[in-house]
């Protein structure tokens, strides 16, 4: 186990700017996430960990051992930074069994056979998969193989555990599954684990830090509930979490509140830490779970505020409706139990846990 | 989920790291014995080229007096009139032959259609030199079907000791190529593209000349600038129906003047060499260039569904006829007779087959020790010069495809470059090489040297069936290996190589054909205690031992179509394209 210091990683591939000077401090024993859409830089930041791509600039440093620094033109070889790296379509050797496979990584630092095996077979009860050290692995399920990826990686104790996206090739419900199973192996062996994935769900439910990267780029870094709750741009507020939009200008502003005239005219008051000057462009993010149907009679109040919009399309999908709505020329996506009856329909937007954006943003391109 | 602790800390990843050194060494290793291989043959040459004298005397001065002495030779021009006149016409028949056989066998519903285009494709398989023989024992003056004919009727209508009598042999033997290339495409293009015209009301012979054929250009080109090379190249055809009749072409040319004549011109046989040397590079350039446009081409193409076959209607049974005519004119025949002359004691029309039928031919060509050991040399060379060929391509196709090694765009570069270096050329190279090099002389007379020039020959057939195996298998593969503390080489040793066993069979398959049916190089190289079977094949056609060139050469298709048929039943590997 050892920590993981990233300082201004830097990879290009020709014109592009792949990793942009991402630095990270990933403590000994801490599981962070590695968040963000395809082609974010999440998996070049992998593979430079790894050792499988040379960076073109910064340092990496896994626990004493520098593995990478462009001033002193150290690149250490993947071989030779002890890492355990579960891949995404496991590569698992197809010509060897489970057990071969297993005891491969074993082999190579020449521990005696007794203890290669007593190791293998600890390992493999560790991942519930004893039963199958016979099997080759096309004769396993997805589920099946990605736990005997998981045992070849933890038998020879990694200085850290890398996994990229690890889930992404089950199915919905064995995911869900292997997610909870994932979960309780970090509890019990508290590795230092980087974890990539674009899944908001694995990054939520597993990370004690998530950063959420952006072409290149660390948008943000903090616990699961900071960067759900108090997303740093609106790019991590859209990716992590639906969440609608909606542009105005500030029209007053009074101790920590603000009230924003959206496009057209409807007036919003929101709470906000340090309201912007009056007639500042802002952008206002909503969780769908933040927006509700306002009930016949309700009135603005100091806790929320009521809005007309009009209803641009319904669907239902099981058990509730969702709503596409128009507000003030800006679209908004609703949940709710009951459909309305017509085409107008009054919201109710909460004052606390709206969250005011500087400008105006262009959301089609987040 | 059990109890059990996680296993104890490992040792650290700096014991892998000690390995890391071996990487440098078997990679340039590996990279400097390919180029000093490939360049070998052809330095030599080109230095000849521009001497005034031979290699091996001293006192040699620079001198452009070689390329005007060529070029004032008398009849030179007419050597390269009948070099391109012949590979020209061969490749018109080839293009022609394999692109109805395509159609015909690949997207009709002919009987025993696969039979047939199996059948197709023997000629691929087996020597020019014994398609030669074959062809020679059915159609040559004294053939079985020459003297069935001049029974019946007067003077047979074919000779084959003339320009379209060589093109003819040549085409049919060339034909599979094109054939194949067809097939692949057909099978790859979109058959929707066909369907669309149908439903746009084209019967079967207007989507077949509007919509199939064109499609097929691209193929139809690629493999003609293909045969137009192989054309070139060829030996044993001119020199067995070409020289009689007093036709040299080029590869005939350089035979006579660099190792058949009395007094060989070093010169001017280096010069044609590089002569031909340079022809053929930028045909090798244009196929590369052709297969980038193919590729373009095919990316149209849809899934690979099976296409619906056209009904050939009331023409089917005709064409069939037609089809198994032509089968058994240009395939059955000369290797049928080919082989039953192999076991008769002299086979005409007149006499009864029972008569003559005897394994005389074969007690007297292992009667002789030079036979019995080109034959014993030619598997030598082939199992034991295969298998190290084989070896050597491995490290450089997992050099080329799977390292970060500095120079692996220009050790994959050198690896194919022995497309463009003709038989002929490589064989003369060889030959001054091994003369100049004072350390090679211990292995000028044993068969090591032609499994050096065989390696050097094939290197890149090879490689094209081990790199598409090997961009199969996932990169993550050989990472997971790495990341786990292995080095470059014991990830190679322990998880592509391994993996690769099927490409690499193949690879072996096809070189010990190769290596077994090849002569062009051999005849450059070969001495006393050195032969192998074409060069045995050659002496005893000159000495004019029909029942035993007949023997020689039945012995070569047998062992070619055993292992044709065991590398089919063991690992379903298609042994060309």
């Amino acid at each position: 186990m050892a920590e993981l210091v990233i300082e201004n990683l830097t990879k290009r591939f020709g014109e592009v700017l792949a990793v942009d000077s991402v630095s990270l401090h990933v403590a000994e024993g801490e599981f962070v996430t590695l968040l963000g859409p395809s082609g974010c830089g999440k998996s070049t930041t992998l593979a430079a960990i790894a050792g499988l791509d040379r960076p073109d600039g910064g340092r990496i440093r896994i626990g004493g051992t520098v593995c990478f620094d462009d001033r002193s033109g150290t690149f250490l070889p993947p071989e030779a930074r002890n890492c355990g790296l579960v891949f995404q379509s496991y590569a698992l050797w197809p010509h060897m069994t489970v057990f071969d496979n297993v005891v491969f990584p074993l082999t190579l630092r020449k521990v005696p056979a007794a203890e290669r095996r007593r190791r293998v077979e600890e390992v493999l009860a560790l991942v519930e998969m004893e039963a199958y050290a016979d099997r080759y692995p096309h004769q396993l399920s997805g589920g099946q193989q990605q736990r005997v990826a998981l045992a070849r990686t933890l038998v020879y104790r990694p200085a850290i555990l890398l996994l990229d996206e690890p889930l992404s090739n089950l199915d919905a419900k064995l995911r869900d599954r292997a997610r909870a199973w994932l979960a309780e192996l970090r509890t019990r062996l508290g590795l230092t684990t980087i974890y990539v994935t674009h899944d908001q769900i694995e990054a939520l439910s597993l990370s004690d830090r998530i950063v959420v990267m952006n072409r290149g780029r660390v948008a943000q870094v903090g616990p699961p509930q900071e960067v759900y709750e108090r997303p740093a741009d609106p790019f991590v507020a859209d990716f992590i979490g639906t969440t609608n939009f909606l542009p105005g200008r500030v029209v007053e502003t009074a101790d920590a509140r603000a009230l924003v005239a959206l496009g057209d005219g409807q007036r919003v008051a929101v709470r906000t830490a340090r309201p912007p000057a009056p007639g500042a462009r802002v952008t206002l993010a909503y969780r769908p779970e933040q927006i509700r149907i306002a009930e016949a009679g309700e009135m603005p109040a100091g806790a929320g505020s009521v809005v007309a919009a009009r209803v641009a399309s319904r669907a239902y999908v099981g058990g509730r409706w969702q709503l596409g709505l128009d507000l003030g020329g800006s679209p908004l996506r609703l949940e709710t139990a009951a459909p309305p009856a017509g085409d107008r329909l009054r919201l109710w937007l909460p004052a606390d846990g709206a969250i005011l954006f500087q400008g105006s943003t262009d959301v089609s391109l987040v | 989920m059990s109890g059990a602790a996680l296993p104890a800390a490992g040792a650290p990843g700096a014991r892998a790291a000690a390995h890391s050194w071996r990487e440098a060494p078997i990679q340039y290793a590996t990279a400097l014995l390919t180029l000093v291989l490939v360049a070998a043959p052809l330095l030599p040459v080109l230095y000849q080229s521009v001497v005034d004298r031979p290699l091996y005397d001293a006192g040699r001065q620079l001198t452009l007096g070689n390329f005007v002495r060529l070029a004032r030779t008398e009849g030179f021009g007419l050597v390269l009139w009948n070099t391109f006149a012949f590979a020209a016409l061969t490749t018109l028949i080839a293009q022609v032959l394999g692109t109805l056989a395509a159609v015909l066998f690949g997207r009709t519903d002919l009987p025993a259609a696969r039979l047939l285009g199996e059948l197709f494709l023997w000629p691929i398989y087996l020597s020019a030199l014994v398609l030669s023989f074959g062809w020679y024992t059915v159609y040559g003056p004294s053939g079985y079907l020459t003297m069935l004919w001049n029974a019946v009727f007067e003077e047979p209508f074919w000779d084959l000791y003339t320009l379209p009598g060589m093109a003819a042999i040549a085409g049919v033997s060339l034909a599979p190529v094109a054939y194949i290339y067809c097939m692949s495409s057909a099978t790859i293009t979109d058959p929707s593209l066909e369907e669309a015209a149908r439903v746009a009301g084209a019967g079967t012979f207007r989507t077949l000349s509007r919509i199939t054929l064109p499609l097929l250009l691209p193929a139809i080109a690629y493999s003609a600038v293909l045969n137009f090379t192989v054309a070139l190249e060829l030996l044993a055809i001119p020199l067995v129906f070409g020289e009689p009749a007093g036709i040299t072409v080029l590869t005939t040319f350089l035979y006579t003047q660099g190792v058949a004549g009395i007094r060989p011109d070093h010169g001017l046989a280096a010069t044609a060499a590089a002569l031909m040397l340079a022809v053929v590079c930028l045909l090798v350039w244009l196929q590369g260039r052709l297969l980038g446009n193919t590729r373009r081409f095919v990316t149209l193409g849809g899934k690979a569904t099976r296409p619906r076959p056209f009904r050939l209607g009331r023409l089917r049974w005709p064409l069939f006829a037609l089809a198994a005519l032509y089968i058994l004119a240009t395939v059955v025949a000369p290797i049928g007779v080919l082989v039953l002359r192999a076991f008769a004691s002299f086979l005409s029309p007149m006499v009864p087959l029972s008569e003559v039928l005897s394994l005389a031919n074969f007690a007297q060509l292992f009667a002789e020790p030079i036979y019995s050991r080109a034959v014993w040399n030619s598997l030598v060379v082939s199992a034991v010069g295969g298998a190290l060929a084989t070896a050597l391509i491995a490290m450089i196709a997992v050099i080329v495809h799977r390292s970060d090694f500095r120079f692996r765009e220009p050790l994959h570069y050198a690896a194919l470059f022995p497309r463009a270096v003709p038989g002929v050329v490589a064989g003369i190279g060889f030959f001054y090489a091994i003369a100049l090099m004072p350390g090679l002389g211990e292995i000028r007379n044993t068969i090591w040297v032609l499994v050096i020039a065989f390696t050097m020959r094939f290197i890149p057939t090879g490689f094209g069936a081990v790199a598409p195996m090997l961009l199969q298998v996932s990169p993550d593969l050989d990472r997971a290996a790495r990341v786990q503390g292995a080095d470059w080489w014991t990830t190679c040793r322990r998880v592509v190589l391994p993996l690769m066993r099927p490409a690499l069979l193949a690879c072996y398959t096809i070189l010990f054909i190769s290596f077994f049916k090849e002569y062009t190089t051999a005849i450059f190289l070969f001495a006393p205690g050195s032969e192998v079977i074409g060069t045995a094949l050659l002496h005893l056609w000159i000495q004019g031992e029909a029942g035993l060139v007949a023997a020689l050469a039945a012995i070569q298709v047998g062992v070619i179509a055993a292992c044709v048929a065991a590398a089919r039943a063991a690992f379903g590997v298609r042994l060309h394209g």
